[in-house]
């Protein structure tokens, strides 16, 4: 499943151009993955593998999966123009699927005051049901502003974090944790920070506010959170993972047979632990 | 003034020259808004409210409207004028405001937000995301209004204002509409979510199916079963002969929510038979679910069937499975119920309504909530014996096929059903052994610890809030589904529900850690003398419980009604609730602000602590809401019928005083209920009736007894009656001085009420003529009465007919038998003549029911004192004469033009309403004989002086002669036992005097009868009185 992020991500995760390009890349993957298993030769076949060659899955589901990816990910160019190539109806208007994109977009570039207010034209009980979120975002802003701030002056973001974050803070202890975490940013030196200082500082928390927010507005529209393929992957795993357990039958590795690096395996199934 | 300096945005907002430069502001103060509960609050204070109101309302009346219309019409959803951009900003900032809390509630009341959001819901005249705005801001205020603390009474408001005509009417189009759009499809769950919510007295309900909200719903409940592909087969054929098939709606489409469309029927059908019958008779239910044969393509599809045939556990003999059956599993049907009901109803009946009589008899009676209709109907089930819905097989499949919110839906759903009798008998097994273990099994899976944060949180996520539903609707929904049935209480008992129950009752009573979420800092000192001063508009109301408080508050009452479900019929389940040491909590659960349970050992000692914690407003364990108080005294009730239960754990947890101290309860509701219990804890031998009388009960209850509540007035006279058993003659007597003598013999006499209920149906008046203008009369009565009023001028249509077309509906006989049954059910529920004899009735039984104990006594010596003492208080000639009328056959109301069905004569003398076209014949009621007969029993019993004033009776006793065929048992067996003691020879004094009397009555051909219900009676009992008194009565001895 990283590798499947990883598809996308590579490019940049904002570049729908290369995003199709991409799409190309993982139809491809499933296609191979459904021949991997027709290839074989019969006679080394294992009993499992047999039975997973005569299932073919329907080429009509494939592509619904990969229009839900696109969609619920936020690549509507992409969408639009795979709905056009495989004939498919689009899964939700491209305004919403936009409005999400933009709101992506600017928390990505670091303008989370405009993603806020974009959040809010799109659909302002988010953030006032999700505390939660809008403290993550607040203190995304912040951090934005520390570094704004640089070594200067810090006058707006210690502003900023009393007006906005403090009186948060005071309801919910891990708001508050999070946001002496923050403040010691305008303390020390950029430097040279602790790592878990310095991760505040890093893309990451952009990325993971930006697919929290994602993950909350799908949840808005459409009841669900991720794509229907990240829960399909975790299902395999956990399927794997209790079949092992039970010892079944089964060939010594499966493949997803999206790479020739199988290691993604072991990470993933941990994963489906927890979720399911 | 005390208003801060108005801050700029709010004038910008105000005095806007264009709706672009209004539009801006406003989306400013939207991002500064959103998610800011403290900005909220100081913007309240800046009296915001008055100009968003103003500018939704101004916008429904300026002439410029047309122009708002425009996008709407041309049916482009992603534009919106400016005009529509600033009601649509106006109501997203209403809907954040209200997600405050219910702080916010008395603000947004005073500033009539309300009636202004309602203006703009009609999809006609408003864009497609200004309605779901207006939805949005309307569920907000609905969902802080369920946290408000006590005495908020919003709920009420709200859902008055949103079931009156007008909103109703957009409410139907929205869930009518055909499109497919996401946005339509979330208003429809709004809207179903705001009926699930607000719909909850039969009133609204009413008003729901009459306004075709119910067909709406069915429709869309239809579609689901197109959906999943579900449709009977052969409904096609079927619906083209009869004009239906066309009605069949398209496939549920996606964004479309099972679980809020079943709780919104569930809701609104709640437990009535007028409406259960409505939803199953509605049109696009008809279509999909037609009462057609089904032949399995392959026999051996049947072979679960035959084999359970074979061992004698089935019923094909009767009927055959329907399509919906085969997707259940065959459940073995004892044979007990394969007879059917038709050769059973007197004596089933007697069982059921033994129950009845202790669970509440009516809907006046609130307990149980079983319906008087379900009593009186039987006598129409006889004649027209239609097929099964196979909409109740569905949703016993659905229990099974689907899981969480959905699966309690649907048995929600299915209760309400399976209640109101519209299932067949044997479907009692197939819930037993299908539905309530997963039930049970949704108890176990969705009780969590629910960890600190959420306790603490102003907002839970949509999962735990879910969960929440869960928990609180299955407990619900058990409660009501087991409520009186042996087989399912014995399934849930054995799916270890007991134990399930004590646990969550328990857990409800965990203390809670904090009151209200916690305040947010601020960098200003906050100013805390601005909620006393400023408009109405301006000031915030008292903060509203923690969503987690409500939460258990919810759990305590759905626990407590489960409670009492289990405890209605069998004394082991009583035994092993008390076992599972419940009851400190029931008593807990009795006062405002409880205290911590505690075992009886630390009782003594709390029982001042308590009355401090009364006074003293916010406890760990959250305030119970009047509701919860009535589930208490239900409980109470309910376990208290096993006097051992009262004599020990109820007495040594001295559960008397707080249930006393409720009898003064300012709720009339809980009042009732109160009075309710303590009918049980009354009763004979009982410890609790010294401390009680001590604590004055019998004035309470004598005042209660003269109140104009019918539901008051019942338990109290009951109550009464079961108190005076124990008192010796001087308090008996005591007691009837402070019933007051003549008021008692109005109260049995007055049949002229029912006169005047007719003559109340007529004029629009009020029911009960009375001196005192100021009735508590509870609100729902009086209202359905105007409800009726209104269009009893014209008999009723059935909504429905407008969906079919007109050519159908004319050819299809079966189109008009519904409409005709569904007149005559909702009349026999909602003629408030009916429902008030129902009520005289049952009020008259307990007071002959009070002068029958009062005249029973151990020793004959006090026994004939108290009979004197009656004569000479309620006049020896005046009580023999009302008893002579009680027996008569009346006939009552010239003014009854509807009154035939409406005839309350479904068990009196078996037949039925016979009466012209304009008249009422009521025959006696056979409690009430059965009452009547009993005192003169007593009276025999005493000295041959008042056994010869009961001989010399003649009219009497001839009328009771009529009731010798009486259907019901006890009837029959009093009769026998009175003329054992009319033919009893006091001694060789008595002997001449004896032999007359029994000459007497042979002269009025009892013997006769006497023997011949020897020979052939069905009970046992009667038989043997009767031999006994035709003993007597041939060869009198000593």
């Amino acid at each position: 499943m990283s590798n499947w992020r990883a598809v996308v991500e590579r490019a940049g995760g904002l570049d729908f151009d290369s995003a199709s390009r991409d799409l190309a890349q993982l139809r491809e993957a499933l296609d191979r993955m459904n021949s991997l298993m027709s290839a074989a030769t019969p006679s080394q076949q294992h009993g499992f593998e047999k039975r997973v060659a005569e299932l073919k899955a329907p080429k009509k589901d494939v592509n619904a999966l990969i229009l839900d990816y696109l969609t619920m990910e936020g690549y509507p160019k992409a969408a639009a123009k795979f709905c056009k190539e495989a004939n498919l109806q689009p899964q939700q208007p491209d305004p919403s699927i936009h409005s999400r994109q933009d709101i992506q977009q600017a928390i990505h570039s670091g303008n989370i005051e405009t993603a806020i207010s974009a959040l809010n034209k799109l659909d302002p009980e988010i953030l006032d049901t999700n505390p939660e979120l809008h403290f993550s975002l607040l203190r995304l802003q912040l951090v934005e502003l520390i570094r704004q701030c640089g070594s200067g002056d810090v006058t707006p973001a210690l502003e900023f974090a009393s007006k906005k974050l403090a009186p948060r803070a005071a309801t919910n202890r891990d708001f508050l944790n999070d946001l002496e975490q923050t403040m010691s940013l305008v303390i020390f030196s950029h430097d040279s920070l602790r790592p878990e200082l310095r991760a505040l500082l890093s893309s990451d928390l952009r990325r993971t506010t930006a697919s929290k927010v994602n993950e909350a507005v799908l949840l808005r529209q459409t009841q669900r959170r991720e794509a229907a393929i990240r829960q399909l992957v975790r299902m395999r795993a956990w399927a794997e993972t209790s079949a092992r357990g039970k010892n079944k039958d089964l060939p010594e590795s499966l493949q997803l047979g999206l790479n020739a690096d199988s290691a993604e395996y072991g990470e993933s199934s941990h994963e489906a632990m927890i979720t399911t | 003034m005390a208003r801060p300096q108005t801050p700029p945005l709010l004038s910008q907002i105000r005095v806007a020259r264009s709706y672009s430069e209004q539009a801006t502001a406003l989306r400013a103060l939207r991002d500064e808004l959103v998610g800011h509960i403290q900005r909220k609050e100081r913007w309240i204070q800046n009296g915001i409210l008055e100009p968003l109101v103003e500018i939704l309302q101004d916008d429904v009346r300026s002439p410029t409207r047309l122009i708002g219309k425009e996008p709407s019409q041309t049916g482009q959803p992603g534009f919106l004028s400016d005009h529509e951009m600033v009601r649509l900003l106006c109501l997203q900032l209403i809907a954040s405001f209200a997600y405050g809390g219910a702080a916010f509630l008395a603000p947004i009341h005073a500033a009539g937000v309300v009636p202004a959001v309602m203006s703009v819901i009609s999809p006609a005249d408003n864009s497609r995301q200004v309605v779901l705005a207006a939805l949005r801001a309307l569920s907000n205020i609905t969902a802080s209004a369920e946290l408000t603390p006590i005495g908020g009474g919003y709920t009420s408001r709200l859902s008055d204002a949103l079931f009156s005509s007008g909103p109703v009417d957009a409410l139907r189009t929205i869930l009518f509409h055909g499109s497919l759009d996401s946005m339509v499809q979330e208003q429809k769950c709004l809207v179903a979510g705001l009926i699930s919510r607000l719909c909850k007295s039969p009133r609204h309900q009413n008003a729901l199916a009459d306004a075709g909200i119910l067909d709406s719903l069915a429709t869309m409940l239809a579609s689901f079963v197109v959906s999943r592909g579900e449709v009977v087969p052969g409904a096609e054929l079927a619906g083209q002969t009869n004009g239906l098939a066309r009605l069949r709606p398209a496939p549920a489409p996606p964004g479309a929510d099972l679980a809020l469309v079943l709780e919104a029927l569930s809701t609104i059908v709640a437990d009535s038979r007028f409406r259960s019958c409505y939803l199953l008779s509605s049109p696009a239910i008809m279509s999909v679910f037609p009462s057609v044969e089904f032949m399995p393509p392959a026999t051996e599809s049947r072979a679960a069937w035959n084999a359970l045939e074979a061992n004698g556990f089935g019923d094909l003999g009767t009927k055959n499975p329907g399509a919906i059956d085969y997707l259940l599993p065959a459940v073995p049907v004892p044979k007990l119920y394969s007879r059917g009901r038709n050769e059973y109803p007197p004596l089933g009946f007697s069982q059921s309504r033994d129950a009845l009589a202790g669970s509440g008899r009516s809907s006046t009676f609130k307990f149980t909530g079983i319906d008087l209709g379900r009593l009186d109907v039987s006598s129409e089930e006889e004649d027209d014996d239609e097929p099964e819905s196979p909409l109740i097989p569905w949703l016993i499949h659905l229990v099974r096929s689907t899981d969480g919110l959905e699966r309690v839906m649907a048995a929600a759903l299915l209760t309400s059903l399976f209640k109101s009798g519209f299932a067949v008998p044997e479907r009692e097994q197939a819930l037993a052994f299908l539905v309530i273990p997963l039930l049970c099994q949704l108890l176990k899976e969705h009780d969590k610890e629910v960890p600190a944060s959420v306790q603490q949180a102003a907002f839970v996520e949509p999962d735990t809030a879910t969960q929440w539903a869960i928990q609180e609707r299955t407990l619900d929904v058990l409660a009501r589904l087991v409520g009186d049935s042996e087989v399912l209480q014995q399934a849930a008992y054995d799916c270890g529900i007991i134990k399930m129950v004590a646990k969550l009752l328990k857990d409800s009573y965990e203390p809670h850690p904090v009151q209200s979420a916690p305040r947010p800092w601020s960098p200003e000192p906050e100013q805390t003398n601005d909620f006393e001063q400023g408009l109405a508009t301006c000031r915030l109301g008292p903060p509203g419980q923690l969503p987690a408080t409500a939460h258990k508050i919810r759990m305590r009452e759905s626990a407590l009604k489960l409670v009492t479900a289990m405890a209605t019929l069998s004394k082991d389940y009583r035994e092993a609730l008390v076992e599972a040491d419940i009851v400190p909590y029931i008593v807990e659960s009795l006062s405002t602000f409880p205290g911590k349970p505690k075992s009886p050992k630390e009782q003594p000692a709390s029982e001042k602590g308590r009355d401090g914690g009364d006074a003293g407003g916010a406890s760990p364990y959250g305030p119970n809401l009047n509701a919860v108080i009535m589930a208490a005294c239900h409980a109470t009730r309910a376990l208290a019928r096993l006097p051992s239960i009262v004599r020990t754990t109820l007495q040594d947890h001295g559960i008397a005083m707080p249930i006393n101290k409720l009898l003064r309860h300012p709720a009339a509701e809980v009042q009732i209920a109160a009075s309710s219990a303590v009918i049980n804890l009354l009763t004979n031998c009982s410890p609790m009736v010294e401390p009680l009388l001590d604590a004055g009960v019998v004035k309470t209850l004598c005042e209660h007894a003269h109140s104009l509540n019918p539901g008051l007035q019942l338990n109290a006279l009951w109550a009464l009656k079961h108190l005076v058993v124990n008192l010796d003659n001087n308090l008996r007597k005591q007691c009837l001085e402070e019933l007051e003598p003549g008021w008692l013999v109005q109260l049995i006499s007055d049949d002229a009420s029912e006169d005047e209920a007719f003559r109340a149906q007529a004029r629009p008046e009020r029911r009960v003529t009375t001196t005192n203008p100021a009735d508590e009369e509870d609100e729902d009565m009086e209202n359905t009465e105007n409800l009726y009023e209104d269009d009893s001028s014209q008999s009723w249509i059935w909504p429905a007919m407008s969906l079919i077309p007109p050519a159908a509906a004319a050819g299809s006989r079966r189109l008009q038998q519904v409409s005709l049954k569904l007149g005559l059910l909702r009349e026999a529920e909602l003629s408030p003549a009916r429902k008030c004899r129902a009520d005289t009735i049952a009020i008259q039984e307990q007071g002959l029911g009070f002068i029958r104990n009062l005249l029973m006594l151990p020793t004959p010596a006090s026994q004939t004192d108290m009979v004197d003492y009656l004569f000479t208080e309620l006049g020896q000639d005046r009580l023999f004469g009302i008893l002579a009328d009680k027996l008569k056959v009346r006939v009552v109301g010239a003014f009854g033009r509807r009154g035939r069905s409406a005839a309350g004569t479904a068990r009196g003398g078996g037949g039925g309403g016979g009466g012209g076209n304009d008249t009422l014949v009521v025959y006696p009621q056979p409690r009430i004989v059965e009452n009547l007969t009993y005192i003169l029993v007593h009276m025999a019993a005493g000295v041959p002086r008042h056994r010869q004033l009961v001989v010399a009776q003649t009219e009497l006793l001839r009328l009771l002669g009529g009731h010798f065929n009486s259907k019901d048992a006890g009837v029959r067996r009093a009769l026998c036992q009175l003329f054992v003691n009319l033919s009893f020879l006091e001694g060789e004094a008595d002997r001449g005097a004896c032999s007359q009397r029994a000459l007497e009555l042979e002269r009025l051909g009892f013997v006769a009868k006497l023997e011949g219900l020897e020979r052939g009676d069905g009970d046992l009992d009667v038989r043997e009185r009767a031999k006994a008194a035709v003993a007597q009565l041939k060869t009198p001895t000593v």
